[in-house]
């Protein structure tokens, strides 16, 4: 029976990986009460912690699988679309609870991230889905967390209840466009995520706002907000496309991430998918642009000039190289605003440089001092005993010193 | 020249003590050397040779509640030079500049904000990276874990060990001190014995299976997997004899997607 149960788990995970999404924090503190003598976990606030890292980089913070890969859907991306050949497998609700609580008290994760195929009805995989969570929040009072992926077409009435368990929500948008969606998620309709982000989106605000007379907190309602995941190189949308969208979701929806995965290929696949896997570079460079939209102060136009992002250089530096009549700049002077533009400062940085400099002129020995990139920043800034040799800005040969050594290449070997 | 010893780990509290002491009589940190053993079992005040008991005066100064934070987590750090280092910085808050701290490329500042930081990791790392094991005794479930931190990070994170885990039995044994918590009361010991750490965990091996399924052999990226969870800590991570293999084959396997993807 046990080894059953390892099957399932291997075909569980496995099919849950393409998910990029991982994160398991900002949805505040939590912990079990005084008088409570039979819950379990907390949330410590800020983002959550990395238990494990994978070989692929990534940090396994949550226990991520499927509760079934059966699947109605035809998704030709998607491993587990019904005319896909692969294993299928199914863990009941008790499984998966028991599940999620062993690895916790292990200290193995920091809590679950169900997803899953659509098995009978949209409704009846989003009951069950619900039902895990609510076992795990009321029969055994665990206070760690939980990310569900709503399905897509259950009813608001189900999807609300998951908000009352779940920490953070989320509805894959996967692909930026309804023609794409069409070609290859035939029964996903956009104008139906968005509605039910929307639906989410109140209800989040609603918990938020509301605060009765007697003081008393309502119910909190997926305090961690919603998600979503597009997934890049599989149709052939622009970054400019994919930004846009992300922008719109950012601002209309209120999502607190947007994760961007570099399509891969996956077994069995659709003919319809390109054979080759877009190149991670591309995803990052996605990120980092997501980045400067969101921290950093930067319009879409300003990172993007015309349909793809440079892959040479980082979006950053691509505007700082289009922009040099703005350098160098001093560091004792500008304004936070300016200071985030300039490439090799981050958002930390920044901050450190306006707190000292309340007290003291920054110099070159202190920004050894600091540990930055100085090699990157040299040609953009000055400070009190620094300024960058004119030619360093105007060179021919300027943008040369900042090329990648070598690119990301999957199957270089 | 005054020579303090201190004989605790991390030694928080004797630093204290001993540092408003100090100030009491306006020593001046270039006048006293820090000594940590804890072999030398001496009185605090070894030099004068007089008090039996821990004289504490009445704070006259007022340290900022910033600078207290920072020294908690530095005076975690295995080196022995925190002491002098703290002492210094204190010092030079209350007789040089306040706001001391917010200069953050005094040599002093940069110093202490890196055993900070040190600290602060291992902690993290800690509480990210211990694994218990579950034992039954007499009926009762038991979670022992064993960790080596770098530092002296237990005395950090007990607190969220003990929010987390509130109504569970554990035991953390490190090198130097163990906690033991009964879901009410937490008990400390010293130089616990390493052995007391099951061999195994029923639930181990799903979570071997978890970890070698999660990950995508197409997308192999060792370096950075590395500089979040460099190799010092493997030795007590179960999963980690995993990743030898699962990169040997990733290639192969990221390979047959695309083959199997191929044909159909």
């Amino acid at each position: 029976m046990q080894d059953k149960l390892i099957q399932k788990l291997e075909i569980l995970s496995d099919a849950a990986k393409y998910d990029a999404s991982c994160a398991s924090g900002s949805a505040g503190k939590r912990k079990a009460g005084k008088t409570d003598k039979t819950g379990i976990g907390s949330l410590t606030g800020g983002s959550g912690i990395c238990h494990s890292f994978t070989p692929d980089g990534r940090c396994v913070s949550l226990l991520k699988i499927l509760m079934t890969n059966y699947c109605i859907y035809d998704c030709h991306y998607c491993i587990n679309r019904v005319s896909s050949s692969v294993r299928r497998a199914r863990f009941t609700v008790k499984e998966t609870v028991d599940l999620t609580l062993n690895f916790y008290k292990r200290n193995y994760i920091e809590g679950l991230f169900l997803s899953s195929g659509i098995v009978g009805s949209p409704d009846l995989t989003m009951e069950s889905m619900v039902r895990i969570a609510k076992s795990l929040r009321i029969d055994h009072g665990f206070k760690g967390y939980i990310h569900l992926k709503t399905i897509p077409n259950a009813s608001p009435e189900l999807q609300t209840e998951a908000g009352l368990y779940a920490d953070r929500l989320s509805i894959n948008v996967e692909m930026p466009t309804q023609p794409s969606l069409n070609k290859y998620a035939p029964e996903k309709d956009l104008g139906a995520i968005h509605g039910s982000m929307n639906t989410l989106k109140d209800k989040i605000a609603e918990h938020k706002a509301d605060k009765s007379y007697s003081g008393k907190r309502p119910p909190s309602f997926a305090p961690g907000g919603q998600s979503t995941q597009m997934i890049v190189g599989a149709d052939d949308s622009s970054d400019k496309i994919i930004l846009k969208t992300s922008v719109n979701l950012y601002k209309q929806q209120k999502l607190r991430r947007v994760y961007y995965s570099a399509f891969s290929p996956i077994p069995d696949a659709s003919e319809v998918l390109p054979l080759k896997p877009a190149p991670l570079m591309r995803e990052h460079r996605l990120y980092q642009a997501d980045w400067l939209l969101r921290f950093y102060g930067f319009n879409l136009d300003e990172i993007l000039q015309n349909d793809m992002l440079d892959m040479e250089h980082d979006p950053k530096l691509a505007w700082a190289l289009r922009n040099r009549h703005v350098f160098p700049i001093d560091l004792n002077k500008a304004d936070k605003q300016l200071l985030l533009r300039v490439p090799g400062l981050g958002a930390r940085t920044v901050q450190k440089i306006l707190a000292i400099r309340r007290y003291t002129k920054l110099s070159w020995v202190d920004l050894t001092k600091m540990r930055l990139p100085l090699q990157k920043l040299k040609p953009f800034i000055s400070v009190s005993d620094y300024l960058p040799a004119i030619h360093l800005l105007d060179s021919a040969h300027f943008e040369l010193q900042f090329k990648q050594p070598k690119q990301f290449e999957l199957f270089a070997t | 020249m005054k020579t303090i010893s201190i004989t605790s780990v991390p030694g928080y509290d004797e630093w204290r003590i001993a540092s408003r002491a100090c100030l009491a009589q306006s020593i001046p940190p270039e006048e006293i050397i820090w000594q940590s053993s804890q072999s030398i079992q001496d009185d605090l005040f070894g030099d004068n040779g007089q008090t039996t008991k821990v004289y504490e005066p009445k704070a006259t100064h007022s340290i900022p509640k910033s600078v207290l934070a920072l020294f908690k987590y530095a005076l975690c750090h295995k080196d022995a030079s925190r002491f002098a280092l703290c002492y210094r910085v204190l010092w030079r808050v209350i007789f040089e500049n306040r706001n001391l701290i917010q200069l953050k490329t005094d040599n002093d500042i940069l110093r202490l904000n890196a055993l900070v930081k040190a600290v602060k990791r291992d902690a993290y790392k800690m509480s990210a990276f211990l694994r218990f094991r579950k034992l039954v005794i007499e009926e009762q479930e038991h979670f022992v874990a064993w960790y080596e931190p770098e530092h002296f990070s237990l005395e950090i994170k007990l607190n969220f060990f003990q929010t987390r885990f509130k109504n569970m039995r554990w035991s953390i044994l490190t090198p130097y001190r163990a906690a033991h918590w009964d879901t009410e009361n937490l008990t400390l010991g010293d130089n616990p014995d390493s052995s007391a750490y099951p061999d195994d965990d029923q639930i181990e091996k799903y979570w071997l299976t978890y970890y070698a399924n999660i990950f995508n052999p197409a997308r192999i990226k060792k370096s950075a997997m590395l500089s979040s969870m460099p190799k010092k800590y493997w030795k007590n991570m179960p999963e980690t004899a995993l990743i030898e293999d699962m990169i040997n084959k990733s290639n192969a396997r990221a390979r047959k997607m695309i083959l199997d993807g191929k044909k159909s």
